[in-house]
């Protein structure tokens, strides 16, 4: 789902906590979505008149309205703009309130930040948003995260697990350069403990199953990490 | 006594009412058996008096010895047989005695007659004496027998007294009467006794019943079961009261519980909120924010700051546990105005460049905590910096009241509502108010502050009004 840096996906952030914004957009921007933030209910509002967004993450304690109230108010104006509505409250008439009110999904706070991408990504697949179409491709290389199945040029090529995230990660981020330190959270975990030559040895592999060769796909960064490039957007 | 401890209280009960009926239905018994006995004995012994009374005087004129100042009054063998085979019948017997007690004549003559009791000296000397029916039980041959003594003179209230008379009679067919009195006694009591303990049991059940109720409703609720009420039934004696004071009780532990509980899902929301801040920025830079080093600055100083938050949230969430216990507040005589003059450059350090004034009052002598009451000042000190804006200036002053001091910390900015100001106490509560400066509050501050002054047998209160300012006055004891 490689996009074009000028159509970006738009996410308005409506939350009053500086730290918990602060994490969204600097996460959400690293996962390739164009952020804006706001820390109040009728600044959201306001925010959603002068741009189109297409995606909102809502707080529902605000200091001025509501998220329940938000999120009326802008399904009031006709939109159908997909709302995510985080919550600290367990309660369930809490998350009926909210689902009631129009929002389409809740996360209640403590979320991982990984299930709210699988939320936001979801919902923007339903919206039409991004690709159903669960395929990667790039350079001839077709990646298919539903039957987990790798080809290169027709070829059918076996990954294990964490060669196949790792392929996955570099084909979501083209041209990204990533350290061992990341790759390694990203796709072993973050309470993996080892050291990170074990990336080198899953590079090494993942290569060598792809036929890669220099110019490689798949480079090394001189002291910092790995990148992916494409063919043909070259080099 | 162990076992008498461990008995229910209905067998206790029980147990103590028969021994109680026992010992009075036998009282009652007991005292009419004797009763019966003395009325049968009084009976005879006027029966026999009235039988003898006109045989004597007959005899005393018959042998010319009824006449006055007699010089010849004399007992011989002869008239006094007459007189005691006169006296004699099937059940009595009657024997004449001399001045000096030796027997002139014995009644006795058929073997079916009774035998006569050696006369008792005791009491033939007390017939002689003048004692006109000198009456006694004896036993013959082992048979009852009921003794009568009437001394001899010749006219009622004369002094010569010639000898006397015992008539003896046969109690036996009195035994006899009483024996099947006191038979029919002892059934009697066994039916009253059995019957009595029989309903005394079940009284005792009966009213007891209540209290097995009340039992089964505390088992239910030492399970954690508040909602389970002890039914009352409109009742006035005791287990109604206490039904219904078990009932008050149950009202306000389910009330703190339900309190306690509240305040244990506030305090894990708000734990939640830093919790998830820190989670989040975590995971963002473990997937490659990291290498970004002014995102790893940014969310590093948004880290730090929810671990501040966290760790002020647990402070006082310890800080009010503390003052539970009164053991925690150390008071000591404190004169305001030089407290005052120590907490001024401290106040000024937090409110920083803002204006704060603090206005001197009378001399007083105050018994507070130190430490607590810089806390207090703190507390309200910081909201009212945080909720107005730059330019107004901070006041604390305090003035005198009966035996106790108030101190008031006034602001003049954005103020309260009436709604507001309803919940401002409760333990997380915050209001719409926005910060003017500084971080946001917990919502702990002013429920703490009100538990430090409290603990000081203060009182604490709130005057507001929407965009003119926010007075708090608590007040301290005198020393």
């Amino acid at each position: 789902m490689s996009m074009d840096k000028n159509n970006k996906i738009k996410i308005l952030v409506i939350e009053d906590d500086p730290v918990i914004t602060d994490f969204l957009c600097t996460g959400l921007k690293y996962e390739g979505y164009e952020v804006t933030s706001r820390t109040a209910g009728k600044a959201g509002l306001d925010a959603l008149q002068q741009t189109t967004f297409d995606l909102i993450i809502l707080d529902v304690m605000l200091p001025d309205i509501d998220g329940f109230e938000v999120c009326r108010r802008i399904r009031d104006r006709g939109s159908d703009i997909p709302i995510l509505i985080l919550t600290v409250k367990k309660e369930i008439s809490d998350r009926v309130k909210g689902l009631d009110s129009g929002a389409d999904d809740y996360l209640t706070k403590h979320f991982s930040f990984d299930e709210l991408l699988a939320r936001i990504r979801a919902l923007l697949r339903r919206r039409g948003k991004i690709s159903k179409n669960r395929k990667l491709q790039a350079d001839a290389i077709v990646l298919n995260l539903e039957t987990r199945e790798v080809s290169r040029k027709g070829k059918r090529i076996d990954l294990t697990p964490t060669e196949f995230g790792l392929l996955e990660l570099f084909m979501r981020h083209p041209h990204r350069v990533f350290t061992r330190e990341t790759l390694l959270n990203r796709v072993l975990g973050y309470d993996y403990d080892g050291g990170t030559n074990i990336i080198d040895v899953h590079i090494s592999h993942l290569r060598n199953k792809l036929g890669d060769r220099p110019p490689r796909l798949i480079r090394t960064i001189y002291a910092v990490g790995y990148a992916f490039y494409p063919e043909e957007t070259g080099t | 006594m162990r076992v008498w401890d461990r008995l229910s209280l209905q067998a206790r009960l029980g147990l103590l009412y028969a021994v109680l009926l026992i010992f009075s239905v036998v009282l009652v018994g007991c005292y009419s058996y004797w009763n019966i006995w003395q009325l049968f004995i009084s009976n005879k012994s006027s029966h026999l008096r009235a039988q003898a009374k006109p045989i004597i005087e007959h005899w005393l004129i018959d042998n010319d010895l009824a006449k006055p100042d007699n010089p010849h009054l004399k007992l011989t063998h002869q008239n006094a047989f007459i007189l005691a085979r006169d006296l004699t019948s099937r059940n009595t017997v009657a024997i004449v005695l001399s001045r000096k007690g030796d027997i002139i004549a014995n009644g006795k003559r058929l073997p079916e007659e009774p035998e006569a009791p050696i006369p008792d000296k005791q009491y033939f000397r007390r017939a002689l004496s003048g004692e006109n029916e000198v009456t006694y039980r004896s036993q013959v041959n082992g048979k009852p027998v009921l003794v009568m003594l009437i001394p001899l003179r010749p006219q009622p209230a004369s002094s010569q007294i010639f000898g006397v008379i015992q008539i003896s009679t046969l109690l036996t067919d009195i035994k006899e009467i009483l024996f099947r009195h006191g038979a029919m006694l002892v059934s009697l009591v066994a039916i009253i006794l059995i019957l009595g303990i029989v309903t005394g049991f079940w009284l005792i059940g009966v009213s007891l019943k209540d209290l097995q109720g009340l039992l089964t409703s505390c088992h239910q609720i030492s399970k954690g079961n508040f909602s389970q009420w002890v039914p009352v039934k409109n009742r006035r004696d005791e287990i109604g009261q206490l039904a219904t004071s078990f009932n008050q009780m149950l009202e306000k532990l389910e009330a703190t519980f339900a309190s306690q509980q509240r305040f244990v899902v506030n305090a894990a929301h708000e734990l939640m909120t830093p919790l998830t801040g820190l989670r989040g920025s975590l995971e963002v830079l473990l997937r490659g924010a990291q290498d970004d080093p002014s995102a790893m600055a940014r969310l590093s100083k948004g880290m730090y700051k929810e671990v501040n938050r966290l760790i002020r949230l647990c402070e006082q969430l310890l800080g009010l546990s503390q003052l539970e216990s009164s053991s925690n507040v150390h008071k000591q005589p404190i004169i305001l105005s030089d407290f005052f003059n120590e907490f001024k450059a401290d106040a000024q350090v937090l409110a920083g460049g803002r204006s704060l004034a603090i206005q001197q009052g009378p001399y007083v002598k105050v018994s507070a905590d130190p430490d607590l009451l810089k806390q207090i000042l703190f507390n309200l000190l910081s909201n009212a910096l945080r909720y107005s804006p730059t330019e107004t200036p901070v006041v604390i002053r305090w003035k005198l009241l009966p035996k106790q001091v108030e101190i008031q910390v006034s602001d003049q900015g954005q103020g309260m509502d009436a709604e507001t100001l309803s919940h401002i106490f409760e333990p997380f509560y915050q209001g719409k108010a926005t910060v003017v400066s500084g971080d946001k509050g917990i919502g702990l501050g002013l429920s703490l502050t009100k538990s430090m002054v409290e603990a000081h047998e203060g009182t604490i209160r709130i005057e507001s009004e929407p965009g003119k300012g926010t007075t708090v006055s608590f007040t301290l004891p005198l020393e």
